[in-house]
């Protein structure tokens, strides 16, 4: 089993805001079994971390949720990528390139330096 | 602009309506969430039953979830403080001992520290009403003579200071005189005048609320008598009435015209109750009072001038007086060292109530402080029965945050409790200091519960509450599995210990030494109250009748004035149980204000002696018997020692001892001496000694033997008099018909003081019995708050050591060794305490060195008598503890 990464304090709502664009209206089990699945088990997430970051996200206006029939037939809360969440989300990318790019630059000569 | 919408969010999330649905759906949501797991699980080939279990294992708990969410969804402290509010109550309530005794002791610390700092600003440290107040002085005349601590300046002084010291831009002169003002209110009223110069109030800086006040004009002799009210008494005696202006007063024989009220100001040497221009008074305009250079009773007071400071003003003044000393050497005794100070006003005021009250302060943050010891302690002790709670609370998914959140909320009810009591004793305390302190300062009505005083002790418990939730005991992030396994202790590490310890000791101490300073004032009002005034004192009357002011005498008033008194010492002695009747000048236990220079016969002054004075009091044949006042040697005054017959003289015990160590007084001759005595009609003839009566204690009980004369009633003119009337039933009774007959013969005469011998020592007790009293209850409360203190850390550390001395006892220690054990712990904090306090007390009370009389300040008796007692309570306090200790059963103890 793949070991367990932590959780980037921001990132996890960057990885919501990006799965419900991906896939449409998802509900909670959803989201967690598609961030689960992309990070290759890596990340798991209990239901203490990702309710409070759906209701964050919801409170800010970026995502909204709806009571809806699932896949088979239940009845679950669907969260759904609002306007102004879609410009967070392109807003937050480049944010995160950026902050990536910044970093990998920070860590790079280190690898050359001692081969 | 996201996080405001997201705050909203919250703040709607606080609304219990809102609340109770978004958690009906959050169940729901979760729930969901939980069976599509378990569903995933089964498609996966689990049993439904391992699906779930797993499913409910990766979830991570739901109601920690839910927890976690109900924190995001509104303001969760907000939201938990009511719950927490409420929860505090009821857990106080559960230990009722521990929650009133910290709160009274903090409620005490708090209102005695408010209203006293309250007392203390509105008194010492307030700025004056007075316009720039703090460039205002006052010239204190002294010398080392036995009367010198206040000599006052005669007018030639003044004018000399006016011409010499430029640092003092404005020399105001004052003098306090009785007078008498007719028809107010109907009636004839005493009043103690201010005689003031015209630049007075420019000089004070005080300004009329009403009219105006004098100037420059109202200087002199040919201007009319004008007269200013005070504040106090124009709302007194004519109600806040603004007709008041321009109304015509009787003043004894003249009259003044009230031109103005003046706002409300403190007045010192004396209180006033009326100011006016020197006209008013004779004396004041006569030549002895503006060329004589020794008639010295004009008080001075001056502002500084623009830039100078106060050192320059001293500096002037004193190079002033040296010059008049110089160049006036019959008006200073060279040997009594005439020295000026030149006092800030403000401080000067503040001179009688000042260590006084800092002692009081002292006292009271002495306790506050130790009260807050105790308090830190019983948390402290508290937490080690909360323990079981605590572990209980946290496996229930309380974290360390939330709990530490619940110990503040539940500490700020605690010591906002106390503080709120605090307020309310602060309010009845500065009523009750208010009355106190107006005995001694007279700014106590500038004194209002103090809001600065009020908002630093709610602060302090504040701080207190936080410092308590620090302290409280907390278990170790990640400690918890342990805890509930069963490790039991989580408190009592040898550091807290440490801390407990060091504040019992430090409460012993300052108990100690409040106790200490307590027990020297009680013994200094023991001692004034056992004083031997040389008066017997049981059932005498006494009261003053001033039928003539004391600056007119002429020969036919004189003679019917006696005639008058005469009638009333008759009508007096007729009445029922009435023994003997006194008549003299003072009334027993007061300073006759007469006092004169004196020469003995035949013993003529050494080169460089002080001029003796002495006391000058007229007396009746009975006064000396009315009073208690035994003769010792020769005679009593006679019915034949009147005007026109050999001029004799009675003698104290102290002035034969002082003039005549060796010789019998008897038939010697005296005479009084000096400029004075021109403008008193008292004259310098020879007088014989015809007695030596006892010594008398005038003027306050520690006050020092004097040089005492009396003069037959008789024989010189009666410019004071006053009954003392000794009786076989009871004084006090006599009030009634004595006034009744006074007011007859007398109508028109103020009658103020009728009070019995006792009453007036009791007058110059009580002030001290009040300072005794209120610093013994500061006191005791010190000790008992020690010994909850030492008591409850000596309960604290059994309840820690219960398992060891459970093994101590199973391996044959006996009930009285561990008795002792846990006795000797609590006597070494006890007897350190002491030792410290003891040490402490001995440097401490040299600073009320001043507030004492007939006990030294480390009088041996006192400190064993106070250590002895903190002794003994402490150990009480310590063996309920030590028996509980003593009751241990070891096969309990073990197994538990």
């Amino acid at each position: 089993m793949p070991k367990k990464l932590d959780i980037q304090p921001g990132t996890l709502a960057l990885m919501i805001l990006r799965t419900l664009d991906v896939l449409g209206p998802l509900h909670g089990y959803g989201i967690a079994r598609r961030i689960e699945e992309t990070s290759e088990d890596r990340i798991s997430l209990n239901y203490g971390t990702l309710y409070p970051a759906l209701l964050k996200l919801e409170q800010e206006g970026h995502i909204a949720a709806e009571w809806g029939p699932s896949e088979n037939n239940r009845r679950a809360k669907f969260y759904e990528l609002t306007p102004a969440g879609r410009k967070q989300l392109v807003r937050e990318t480049k944010e995160w390139h950026a902050t990536a790019d910044l970093i990998a630059a920070f860590l790079a000569p280190k690898r050359e330096e001692a081969p | 602009m996201r996080q405001l919408r997201a705050a909203w969010a919250r703040v709607l999330g606080l609304f219990t309506g809102h609340r109770a649905a978004a958690d009906d759906d959050l169940r729901a949501e979760l729930e969901s969430h939980l069976e599509m797991e378990t569903a995933e699980f089964i498609r996966r080939g689990m049993s439904p039953a391992e699906a779930r279990r797993q499913a409910y294992l990766a979830s991570g708990g739901l109601t920690q979830a839910a927890e976690a969410v109900r924190e995001r969804r509104s303001i969760p402290w907000l939201e938990g403080l009511a719950a927490d509010v409420r929860f505090a109550f009821r857990s106080l309530r559960r230990t009722p001992a521990f929650t009133i005794v910290v709160v009274l002791t903090l409620a005490l610390g708090i209102g005695a520290n408010t209203a006293i700092f309250s007392v203390l600003r509105g008194v010492l440290l307030k700025p004056l009403v007075h316009r720039d107040g703090d460039r205002l002085v006052y010239l204190r005349h002294s010398s080392d003579a036995p009367t010198g601590a206040s000599l006052a300046f005669s007018v030639p002084e003044v004018r000399r200071f006016r011409a010499g010291a430029p640092a003092l831009g404005g020399i105001a002169e004052y003098s306090v005189w009785f007078h008498t003002l007719h028809d107010i209110g109907g009636e004839s009223i005493r009043v103690d005048a201010g005689l003031v110069t015209g630049n007075f109030f420019e000089v004070l800086g005080l300004s009329p609320v009403l009219g105006r006040v004098t100037d420059a004009g109202d200087d002199g002799a040919g201007v009319p008598a004008v007269m200013v009210l005070t504040h106090e008494f124009w709302k007194e005696r004519f109600g806040g009435d603004s007709g008041v202006i321009g109304r015509q007063v009787r003043v004894d024989g003249g009259s003044a015209t009230v031109i103005g009220v003046l706002q409300s100001a403190p007045f010192f040497p004396e209180r006033v109750d009326v100011l006016l221009n020197m006209v008013i008074s004779p004396h004041h305009t006569s030549a002895m009072m503006t060329e004589g250079h020794t008639h010295r009773m004009t008080e001075l007071l001056a502002r500084l001038a623009p830039g100078a400071s106060l050192d320059q003003a001293q500096v002037e003044a004193s190079t002033v007086l040296a010059r008049m000393k110089a160049e006036h050497k019959e008006s200073y005794d060279a040997a009594a060292n005439h020295r000026v100070a030149v006092i800030p006003f403000k401080d000067v005021l503040a001179e009688r109530a000042k260590l006084t009250l800092w002692l009081l302060l002292g006292a009271a943050a002495f306790v506050l402080i130790i009260s807050a010891a105790n308090v830190v302690n019983l948390t402290l002790m508290r937490g080690v029965r909360r323990e079981q709670e605590v572990v209980v609370r946290a496996a229930l998914g309380a974290g360390r945050g939330r709990l530490r959140r619940l110990f503040l909320v539940e500490n700020l009810v605690l010591t906002s409790s106390g503080a709120a009591l605090g307020v309310l004793l602060a309010v009845g305390g500065v009523r009750l200091l208010t009355a106190i302190v107006a005995r001694t300062s007279p700014r106590a009505n500038e004194i209002a519960l103090d809001l600065v005083a009020l908002g630093f002790t709610l602060l302090l418990a504040l701080l207190l509450a936080l410092l308590l939730a620090v302290v409280s005991a907390l278990p170790k992030e990640g400690s918890m599995g342990a805890l509930v396994a069963g490790a039991r202790r989580m408190t009592g590490g040898p550091r807290r210990h440490r801390v407990q310890r060091a504040l019992v000791v430090a409460q012993v101490a300052v108990s100690v030494v409040l106790l200490a300073g307590a027990g020297l004032l009680t013994r200094t009002m023991l001692r004034l109250a056992d004083v031997d005034t040389g008066y017997s004192a049981a059932e005498v009357l006494t009261i003053p009748v001033p039928l003539l002011d004391p600056s007119r005498f002429d020969p036919a008033t004189d003679v019917l004035n006696k005639e008058r008194y005469e009638r009333m010492r008759a009508e007096i002695r007729a009445l029922p149980g009435v023994s003997e009747v006194g008549l003299g000048s003072t009334m027993p236990l007061r300073t006759s204000i007469l006092s004169f220079d004196l020469k003995v016969d035949g013993k003529p002054l050494d080169v460089g002696q002080a001029i003796p004075s002495a006391n000058l009091r007229t007396a009746n044949p009975e006064y000396f018997r009315a009073a208690g006042i035994p003769l010792i040697k020769g005679r009593e005054f006679s019915s034949t020692d009147i005007a026109g017959s050999g001029k004799v003289v009675i003698i104290n015990e102290t002035f034969a001892q002082t003039f005549f160590p060796n010789e019998d007084p008897l038939g010697k001759r005296i005479a009084y001496t000096g400029d004075v005595l021109r403008f008193t009609p008292f004259d310098g003839e020879w007088r014989t000694i015809v007695g030596v009566v006892g010594n008398t204690v005038d003027g306050g009980l520690d006050a020092k033997p004097q040089l005492v004369t009396f003069l037959p009633f008789a024989q010189e003119v009666a410019v004071m008099g006053g009954f003392v009337i000794r009786t076989s039933g009871e004084a006090g009774a006599l009030t009634g018909p004595v006034t009744r007959i006074v007011r007859r013969i007398a109508p028109g005469v103020p009658i103020e003081n009728v009070l019995t011998i006792t009453q007036i020592k009791e007058q110059s007790v009580s002030p001290r019995r009040l300072n005794a009293a209120l610093l013994s209850s500061f006191g005791i409360l010190a000790v008992l708050i020690a010994a909850v203190g030492i008591g409850g850390v000596l309960a604290f550390s059994v309840s820690a050591r219960t398992t060891e001395i459970g093994i101590r006892m199973s391996l044959g220690a006996s009930a009285s060794q561990v008795q002792r054990m846990i006795l000797r712990e609590g006597g070494l904090l006890l007897g350190l305490g002491l030792a410290i306090g003891v040490g402490a007390a001995v440097v401490a009370t040299q600073a009320i060195r001043g507030l004492l009389f007939g006990v030294a300040p480390h009088d041996p008796m006192t400190l064993a008598l106070v250590a002895a007692a903190i002794g003994v309570i402490g150990l009480l306090a310590c063996w309920i503890p030590a028996r509980r200790a003593a009751r241990i059963d070891p096969a309990i103890t073990m197994r538990a």
